[in-house]
């Protein structure tokens, strides 16, 4: 079909035309300065365009660019369309976001479903300044047996150079744990509230040395318990800490970045973990290769409490119902209170078999056991977990 | 005078990631139009879901090929805006044609039944829709109307309109990519520069995680864009992407990714949703329109306006 054969209806700028018969849209295009002639788009909103060459000369940087506290950074763009500007664009305009929604199986297709389904209510409020922004947030949720109420206030704020962020966070939450509607009636009108500071700094050393500290201190009391595992009584105050360093390295001589991160985490349940990770990012001409590999440990809680085997090593369920029933003060057999470690190893390998088809290959092993335990061996009678992650993307232009 | 200061408002609404952003000096008065603007928004998808069994949407689809429904004058107005589209775009953008994504299941990556596709556009047409005054009535039983084509962009929109009602005079409204702006910035040292919006790229590179094709200053009226990599599928290496043709029931290929700047988002949103089904005709037909694009062919040639 040509322009010719079209309506007669259709007039320059007649969709823009068409739409001014909305309730308030007529109000919006008349305060608009060019208002609703041929040449609708703003004056000052011209076009030029630079793409396809990304002028980073560190590949591998951006994994670093997400996890570093985000500075809001307002510097005027003097060009209208520019590659490197993204870091500092305002907003992003797309088809809708999906990766960035909470919930999106709602709708099957089309443009875009207008969904009911939506958190309860979470709203954040950010308020920018040249150097620094601070943002404030409330988010409710509930459940038939859960509701949860929680506040935050962030400030971050970065040098002159830019070569350092500091930020700030505290937070706290108010849950009430209720599951007499379900009729199981373990937990009547139980509360938790929670209460957590964060402080942390990003600093780039060198131009190829990025690295970031964060501690974070939360103090935690009410009920914690599982309302639906029998023989399961904790102490009503859990505080934590969590030490979080990152170091992103790029080793010039082989075109690659290495990423490393550790965290330590310990709480007055008596669980301490420790995490390390490692990322070796690697482009090869048109393949870019990353090996990785994390390996995590954690001791069990005080009041854990391994089951009973018999001789033969197997679960014992008599025997550990005896025990229980014999344990005095706080108990839990959740195996996330156990001692154990993981190991989780993964590469991903990306390549363009031509210019217009890119394909790439995922594979992750992950395996939590007691054996895995740092220092030596974890709680007994755990069944080793195993887990595979395979993903295959493939991109193709035409 | 209180000192000048910016304040943003994240939501969720429409199953999209929301912000409204504003530059001014009364916080409570920026806060009040906020909250407002943002009741404003959840009011359009509140009536206009097709999820929900009492929207005005689903009393016109539960009546199909049975009574005509009496309608409200902002439903009216917003169907006689479909009408308009409908006419302008040659009969491709049609708000009855929601119901060929039952033929395409996106989730298994299938390919539909011919069989399936051709009786589901027997129920495709906005010819056999019948309006009348205040009434509507589709004429054919399980016929649907879905304004999902345009109520994220009509919102956006109604959004900004609030925030004008209330004074402000420095704000950016973006409903999951979809935006409009509502006068320049206004911090010290950023007087009368625009927004700077970042264009979403249609094939992000993953190994040096560029992920955006080019950033827009906007400073005054709507920006929408529109793509094959919001839902699709690759099969045998053929990309069927969400946006179908109300002819064929089949997905459009032309472009990878349409994005247009117009004086308020209804516009842009229609003109880029159009564009994506016109295909090869898209530009001469932008062109009419008197408006600004950026967009990105299938083998990936970027042309602007």
């Amino acid at each position: 079909m040509s322009t010719h054969n079209t309506p007669p209806t259709q007039s320059a700028g007649g969709v823009l035309l068409a739409s001014l018969i909305l309730p308030g849209l007529a109000t919006l295009v008349a305060i608009a300065p060019t208002s609703a002639a041929a040449e609708t788009a703003p004056e000052k909103s011209t076009i030029a365009v630079k793409y396809g060459r990304y002028s980073d000369s560190q590949p591998g940087w951006d994994r670093i660019k997400a996890t570093a506290p985000q500075v809001y950074v307002q510097a005027p763009i003097a060009g209208d369309w520019s590659i490197e500007a993204s870091a500092v664009a305002d907003n992003v305009s797309g088809a809708t976001p999906y990766a960035h929604t909470q919930r999106s199986g709602a709708s099957g297709g089309g443009k875009i479903g207008m969904s009911d389904e939506r958190r309860a209510g979470d709203v954040k409020i950010t308020r920018h300044m040249a150097r620094s922004a601070l943002s404030a947030s409330v988010a409710y949720s509930t459940e038939h047996d859960y509701k949860s109420t929680a506040v935050g206030l962030d400030a971050r704020w970065s040098t002159e150079d830019n070569n350092r962020t500091w930020a700030l966070g505290v937070g706290a939450s108010s849950d009430t744990i209720d599951n007499t509607a379900s009729g199981i009636n373990t937990a009547i009108n139980e509360h938790k509230n929670t209460h957590e500071i964060m402080g942390g700094v990003t600093q780039v050393l060198t131009p190829t040395d990025i690295v970031q500290f964060n501690l974070t201190r939360g103090v935690g009391s009410g009920y914690f318990n599982d309302p639906y595992k029998s023989y399961d009584l904790r102490p009503n105050q859990r505080d934590t800490w969590i030490a979080l360093a990152r170091w992103n390295h790029y080793l010039e001589p082989f075109d690659a970045s290495l990423r490393t991160s550790y965290r330590y985490y310990d709480d007055t349940f008596g669980v301490q973990s420790h995490t390390v990770g490692l990322d070796w990012v690697q482009p090869v001409g048109k393949l870019t290769v990353t090996p990785g590999m994390r390996y995590y440990s954690q001791t069990a809680a005080n009041f854990y409490f391994d089951p009973v085997l018999t001789a033969q090593g197997q679960y014992d369920a008599l025997g550990t119902l005896m025990r229980v029933v014999g344990l005095k003060g706080f108990k839990s057999a959740d195996q996330r209170l156990a001692a154990f470690g993981a190991v989780t190893l993964s590469m991903k390998v990306a390549y363009a078999i031509t210019p217009d088809t890119v394909v790439d290959l995922k594979v992750e092993t992950y395996r939590q056991s007691a054996d895995l335990y740092l220092s030596g061996k974890g709680s007994p009678g755990l069944d080793p977990f195993n887990a595979q992650f395979v993903q295959i993307g493939l991109t193709h232009r035409f | 005078m209180q000192r000048w200061r910016t304040l943003r408002f994240d939501f969720q609404a429409m199953a999209s990631p929301c912000s409204i952003q504003l530059d001014g000096q009364d916080e409570p008065a920026m806060r009040h139009a906020a909250a407002q603007a943002i009741a404003e928004v959840q009011r359009i998808e509140h009536k206009y879901s097709r999820y929900r069994e009492d929207s005005i949407v689903s009393r016109i689809n539960q009546s199909a090929g049975g009574a005509a429904v009496d309608v409200d004058a902002e439903t009216a107005d917003l169907l006689v805006f479909a009408d308009s589209l409908w006419h302008l775009s040659d009969g491709l953008f049609d708000i009855t044609s929601g119901v060929l994504r039952r033929a395409w299941d996106f989730r298994a990556a299938r390919l539909p039944e011919p069989v399936a596709l051709q009786s589901l556009l027997t129920g495709v047409g906005w010819d056999k829709v019948e309006r009348k005054g205040s009434t509507v009535r589709l004429l054919q039983a399980g016929m649907e109307l879905d304004f999902g084509g345009f109520g994220k962009e009509y919102a956006a929109d109604r959004a900004a309109a609030v925030l004008h009602g209330h004074g402000m005079r420095h704000a950016l409204v973006n409903l999951g990519g979809d935006l409009h702006a509502l006068g320049a910035r206004a911090l010290p040292g950023l007087q009368d520069t625009a927004w700077q919006i970042e264009i979403q790229h249609p094939r992000p590179d993953t190994a040096s995680g560029k992920s955006s094709l080019a950033v827009l200053a906007l400073q005054q009226g709507g920006l929408a864009t529109s793509g094959d990599y919001e839902r699709f599928f690759i099969h045998d290496g053929r990309r069927y992407c969400h946006v179908l043709n109300p002819r064929t029931g089949w997905p459009v290929t032309h472009w990878q990714s349409v994005s247009v700047l117009a004086a308020n988002t209804t516009t842009a949103g229609a003109l880029t949703t159009i564009a994506m089904l016109k295909e090869a005709d898209a530009l001469d037909w932008l062109n009419t329109q008197g408006v600004r694009y950026l967009a990105m062919r299938h083998d990936g040639q970027l042309l602007q306006h």
